[in-house]
């Protein structure tokens, strides 16, 4: 009996395999070691060596003895949770009853900025166009510029599901990599004078519980009318942050930021690895996203830095916006809101933007999920 | 220019005026919302049964 028999995981070993799981120890590597979106990473990390090995039994095999395939527990779980678009759902819920709208009410024209710093998503889809990618597989990789994880796989599993691993893989990636990539991008684009702005805003106004139980009631019935086919993803975001506000529901707003989103976030990370095989990852096309996922985080800041620039044009002195706090636009809370104050501290130690920077950044919140729902309203019109 | 670039452009063109306009949308909503269920201090207990005792009174007069 040869080794072929006895260890078949060894005789089937590729130096793609290899490969992989070297990709998945990065990647838990990236998670421990640099704090690095460890939520998602490590999962994802390790559901990448689980699948790598050959024969894994994670995965749908043919059953040697019958011939018959048996069904791996990563591919139900994929086809339950992600063809269906289940898990990422399931964690609007749990986003939205993490956010608290209140900055975006004392400050309510920074939520422009989260559409100007959505930029990134389009120039990028255009850029993959220009790559060759059809229109569906285009606006799969242009939506990594969301920096948005879930709202990425959603529109992955629907218009890309045979890219959905690099695309998830570049979307939280560039995520827990926003204080390397903004700060270079902002630094060329603005003045040191520029940066020394200070924003006075409405930053102690107390907002009525009223307003803020009403605003995700009304929000949902107006995107609802404008654009149906966006609704899942704003209509899951808004009823997660209904449960936080409604006063009524405390434990279950509790089990949603804490139970709902640590179970759903284990499930979609090992589920997403199961796309990580080295057949389907190891490409050039791999290659290519990542790059074209750094473009559209680059392009992001971009839109967000050079809108306020703009906006400065029409404002008098003394009431101009911090382009830096254009950047925080993204998706990515709180992270970006963090790095932009802490650019400002290093620039002026008294200058707070903090809450200004917050205010944009849950704007960037509701603009990512709005930019998903138009992809997935106009690609399958124009396509 | 390729069809599907050209698709891509348009989309983006769309895509950029909708989020634009859906932001604005959802900006007067903030403003509205802000305007019609403004913030109402609460009255402490204190307050609200003296008030209670001398509209009671009232009533009684």
């Amino acid at each position: 009996m040869g080794v072929e028999q006895l260890m078949p995981a060894i005789a089937g070993m590729t130096w793609q395999h290899l490969v992989m799981i070297g990709v998945g120890l990065i990647l838990i590597y990236l998670a421990i070691a640099k704090n690095y979106e460890p939520t998602l990473l490590l999962p994802m990390g390790f559901g990448a060596i689980l699948v790598n090995i050959p024969l894994s039994s994670a995965l749908t095999q043919i059953d040697p003895a019958t011939g018959e395939a048996v069904e791996g527990v990563l591919n139900i779980f994929f086809n339950a949770g992600i063809a269906t678009e289940i898990f990422p759902l399931l964690i609007f819920i749990a986003i939205g009853a993490m956010i608290d709208f209140t900055p975006l009410f004392r400050n309510p024209s920074l939520l422009l900025f989260g559409a100007a710093a959505q930029l990134g998503i389009f120039l990028t889809m255009m850029l993959a166009a220009l790559l060759g990618y059809d229109i569906r597989e285009a606006a799969s990789i242009g939506i990594i510029g969301a920096a948005d994880g879930p709202t990425s796989i959603v529109v992955a599993s629907r218009f890309a599901p045979n890219l959905l691993g690099p695309i998830s893989v570049a979307a939280y990636s560039y995520m827990a990599l926003v204080p390397i990539i903004q700060p270079p991008v902002i630094r060329l684009l603005t003045s040191r004078k520029e940066r020394l702005i200070r924003m006075t805003g409405n930053n102690n106004k107390k907002i009525s519980k009223k307003a803020l139980i009403a605003f995700p009631i009304v929000i949902t019935i107006a995107a609802g009318i404008i654009a149906p086919s966006s609704l899942a993803l704003i209509g899951f975001l808004m009823f997660g942050n209904l449960i936080r506000e409604c006063g009524v529901l405390n434990k279950l707003s509790l089990a949603a930021q804490n139970e709902l989103s640590s179970l759903v976030t284990i499930l979609l990370g090992i589920t997403i690895a199961s796309t990580m095989t080295a057949e389907r990852f190891i490409r050039v096309d791999t290659l290519i996203i990542i790059a074209l996922g750094l473009f559209a985080f680059v392009f992001d800041t971009f839109g967000g830095v050079i809108f306020a620039k703009f906006l400065n044009l029409f404002r008098k002195e003394g009431n101009k916006i911090n382009p830096m706090v254009g950047a925080c636009g993204i998706s990515a809370f709180p992270m970006s809101a963090r790095v932009i104050h802490q650019m400002g501290q290093k620039e002026d130690p008294y200058n707070y933007l903090l809450m200004p920077a917050i205010s944009a950044n849950v704007g960037g919140q509701i603009g990512s999920v709005v930019a998903g729902g138009i992809i997935l309203t106009l690609v399958p019109l124009l396509a | 220019m390729t069809p599907t670039v050209q698709t891509a452009l348009l989309i983006a063109g769309i895509g950029i005026v909708g989020i634009f306009i859906f932001m604005a949308l959802f900006y007067l909503m903030i403003i509205a919302l802000d305007k019609y269920l403004p913030y109402q201090e609460e009255k402490p207990a204190e307050v609200y049964l003296s008030e209670t005792e001398e509209e009671e009174e009232e009533i009684e007069e």
